[in-house]
This record gives structure tokens, C-alpha cells and sequence, in this order.
């Protein structure tokens, strides 16, 4: 029962768009023709979901984001200055990370100062933090990037179903591991929010206050 | 005096279409245009042909069907190639529907990005033109389309199509997440679903009689005379 009352309040926000909608469909099967009822009524279903698609998908990405476990505290092994603030954090394989990032993992505050290194963390590579206000992954990921002088600059290819990174700070994928010609193996990017895999890519992520965004090279 | 010069040649240059920026909408606009130019190109084209070879009008059909995918590219899942197989499906039956479905996921694909998603796209269509040919007497009856429950069955299409493509997620990600991928993808799920009732709505009946005006497909009925007089 909780948890029915729960989903049904997290839904909450959809319920306005799915109101407005039956309201205006009984409006338009009262007063247009039956000859001509299937297209008015399609038209009309595109024109309403493409119109109201951005705010609805906002809505259920925060829905399904928190429907994500996140994978112990995501801030862990952080500067304490960042709690509550965001950050993007960039992993590079073992022999291939950036010669001035290859002695631990730096952390750069939001205006670009590096002022931390841990050398005792299990990889190589950097995060930059403090950032506060940022609604959308993409955003922050530029911003990140932005306050490190590029340090962490990415190449990127825009495809229908949203961007893929191809590279960040010059080292891609398939130069740390091997990658088949038919895509049968390979590598990738892969970026994790707050620990835990991402089930949007960053263009379409939803950042949480808090929120870690973190890449990292991962092989199938 | 030769700057000048240069500056009235640069000025010149500038004057093409290539220094106009459209921006998306404009791009759309443009896109939708030509688009509806291919559409009455190929209806006009289609009155003209007098052979009753299906490869022809099914090829026609398929630059219509790529140029669509192509040019709505900037509206996320809205094109018109699920309704377009499907009634492929309907019409030309299973074998041809799912030549028909891989050819314009390869070719579509070669512009807007080819990966190992097209296999998965590939088997998506062909499903929905196997869907097709299975449903085929029940929606296609007397020579004519049942829009309603074709604008339904389309719909449906649109959710079916986009799981199946999202199987390819599990190379990626681990299987205990694919049910809440799936569920964050709804959004983009429903567009595809009203883009699909949208090109049954207005695109179904006409494709419709293009193809049917070219079957040269053997019906049932012939096939069987012909076993008879075989045996």
C-alpha cells in the first residue's frame, strides 16, 4: 500500500498532462465528424506530445532516476567542501592517463584550482567539484571541462539517440583496449550518476543536487 | 584598391544559400518540404508505371521510406518507416517485408550512423513486417484498410520496436537494470506511438492503394490451382 501510495505521488506531475489531454480528446470526438475523426485525433495526439515532450520527459527522468539505486555514498573519497554540491570525475585505464594526472586522482575545485591529489585512490585521473545549480548533465559536464582550461576537452559524435563521447582529453576507448571491426567487442565511455550506471546518456540526464557524475573506460 | 576587391569577391561569396543559418526549426521546415516534394514525386511516378512488378514500386516506396527517416531525423522516433513496413507486411507479405525493413535500416543508417544497433533496428522492422503479414486478412479486408485498428496496431508497433532495439543496451549495461531502462525510455516510446498514428492517419490509405495496384505476388488461390493441376 505504501509503496502504490508512493509511486502514485512520484507520478504526480504526469497526471496534468494526461488530464489536459482526455479533457481536449473528449472536446475533439464531440465536434469533429466520424469521416474525419482518425486524423484530427492523431494530429492532434502528435502536436500534444511533441509540444509537451520536454517537460514530460523531465518530469518521468526524475521519476525513473530515483527509481536507481545509488551505489553507496557517491561523494565518497571527496573533498568534505563538496557534500552537497556536484562534481564530474574522470577515470583513465591504467597507461593511459594524461602524464599530468598520472600520479592519482586530482580534484579541481569549480574555478579550476587543483588543489587536492590522492594517491592512494584505486584509479588515475581527475574530478572537479563544488558546483552548485546545475539541472542538466550536459551542463555540468561543460562546465567541468570548462574550469579545468580543457584539461578534460571531448570529442563527441551526435547521433539520434543523443550525443557519444568518443574521447575525453584525447584518450579513446579503442586506444586502451582492442575493439573488433564488427562491434562485436570493444569500448566505451561509460558514465555512471551517483555510482551507479546511467540509463540516459548525458544529454538527457537529470542532475540532483548533489549529483556525481563519473566516465570511465569500460570493455564487453 | 585590392582590398577592396577582395572585400566586394568575399561579399559575393557570401551571397548563397550556404551563409544562411536556418537554425532547427528552419532546418525542419526545409526538411518536411522536401520531403512532401519526394511524396508527390513518387505518387506522380507511380501513375506512370505500367508494370506490375512489385520490386520497382517497393523500390520507390523505400526512398520515400529512407528520405523520411533521414530528414525527420531532427524529431526524436518520429519517422515514417514502422507504419511504411507494416504495411509492406500487409501487402507484399513476410519474405519481402523483411528485405524491405533491413534494406532501409543499412541504407538510412549509412547517413544518420551505423553501428551494431542496426542489426537490432534490422530485427525490429522485420518483426513489425512479419506482425503485418500475420494480421493482413484481419485488417485488410474487401480491398480495404481498417484504419482504426491499424492506427492501434501501430501504436503498439512503436513501443515493440523500440524494446527490441533496446535489447541491444544489454551488451552495455547489466541485466537486473534492462526492465528500468526500458521504463526510462517511455517518453521517447510515446512519440514513436503518435508518430505512428500519425502517418497511419494520413499516409496509410494512399500507400495503400500504391501498392496494392502493383502486386505481383502469386495469391493463395493461384498457388493452389496450380499444386492441383501439378498432382
Amino acid at each position: 500500500m505504501f509503496l502504490i501510495a508512493s509511486a502514485f505521488n512520484s507520478m504526480n506531475p504526469m497526471i496534468p498532462y494526461a488530464s489536459t489531454f482526455g479533457i481536449i480528446s473528449i472536446l475533439i470526438y464531440a465536434s469533429v465528424n466520424k469521416q474525419s475523426i482518425a486524423k484530427v485525433m492523431a494530429t492532434f495526439t502528435l502536436v500534444f506530445v511533441l509540444i509537451t515532450f520536454s517537460s514530460a520527459s523531465t518530469e518521468w527522468n526524475q521519476y525513473t532516476n530515483g527509481l536507481v539505486d545509488d551505489v553507496d555514498d557517491p561523494h565518497y573519497g571527496l573533498p568534505d567542501s563538496w557534500d552537497d554540491k556536484q562534481a564530474v570525475c574522470f577515470h583513465f585505464p591504467e597507461g593511459y592517463t594524461p602524464s599530468n594526472l598520472d600520479d592519482g586522482r586530482h580534484h579541481f575545485d569549480s574555478n579550476g584550482t587543483d588543489f587536492k591529489i590522492d594517491k592512494n585512490w584505486n584509479s588515475t585521473g581527475g574530478c572537479v567539484g563544488g558546483f552548485e545549480g546545475y539541472d542538466y548533465g550536459l551542463n555540468l559536464f561543460n562546465a567541468a571541462v570548462e574550469a579545468t582550461n580543457s584539461t578534460f576537452s571531448y570529442n563527441y559524435t551526435q547521433f539520434y539517440f543523443g550525443l557519444q563521447i568518443d574521447s575525453i582529453a584525447g584518450i579513446s576507448p579503442c586506444a586502451a583496449y582492442t575493439c573488433a571491426t564488427d562491434s562485436s567487442s570493444g569500448a566505451y565511455w561509460e558514465m555512471l550518476h551517483n555510482g551507479a550506471y546511467s540509463l540516459v546518456g548525458i544529454s538527457d540526464l537529470i542532475l540532483d543536487s548533489n549529483s556525481v557524475i563519473t566516465w570511465q573506460i569500460t570493455s564487453y | 584598391m585590392n582590398n577592396i576587391l577582395e572585400d566586394e569577391e568575399n561579399a559575393i561569396t557570401m551571397i548563397d544559400a550556404h551563409a544562411i543559418n536556418l537554425g532547427p526549426n528552419g532546418m525542419l521546415i526545409v526538411n518536411v518540404a522536401l520531403l512532401s516534394m519526394i511524396g508527390w514525386a513518387l505518387l506522380k511516378t507511380e501513375k506512370s508505371i505500367t508494370t506490375q512488378s512489385d520490386v520497382i514500386i517497393l523500390s520507390l516506396i523505400a526512398i520515400f521510406a529512407i528520405s523520411g527517416r533521414i530528414l525527420l531525423d531532427p524529431i526524436p522516433n518520429i519517422q515514417p518507416v514502422t507504419v511504411i513496413v507494416l504495411l509492406v507486411g500487409i501487402h507484399f507479405g513476410a519474405t519481402r517485408s523483411i528485405i524491405f525493413a533491413t534494406s532501409i535500416a543499412l541504407v538510412s543508417n549509412l547517413f544518420i550512423g551505423h553501428g551494431l544497433w542496426t542489426v537490432y533496428q534490422a530485427t525490429g522492422w522485420s518483426m513489425i513486417g512479419i506482425l503485418g503479414a500475420i494480421i493482413s486478412s484481419k485488417i485488410y479486408v474487401n480491398s480495404k484498410l481498417s484504419i482504426n485498428p491499424l492506427m492501434y496496431i501501430a501504436a503498439l508497433c512503436g513501443f515493440v520496436f523500440d524494446w527490441i532495439v533496446s535489447l541491444s543496451a544489454l551488451h552495455v549495461i547489466n541485466p537486473d537494470l534492462f526492465l528500468l531502462y526500458i521504463l526510462s525510455g517511455i517518453p521517447f516510446d510515446v512519440l514513436h506511438a503518435a508518430g505512428n498514428m500519425f502517418f497511419v492517419a494520413w499516409l496509410a490509405v494512399p500507400l495503400s492503394e500504391i501498392m496494392t495496384r502493383h502486386i505481383s505476388i502469386e495469391q493463395p488461390s493461384v498457388v493452389e490451382n496450380f499444386a492441383k493441376t501439378r498432382l
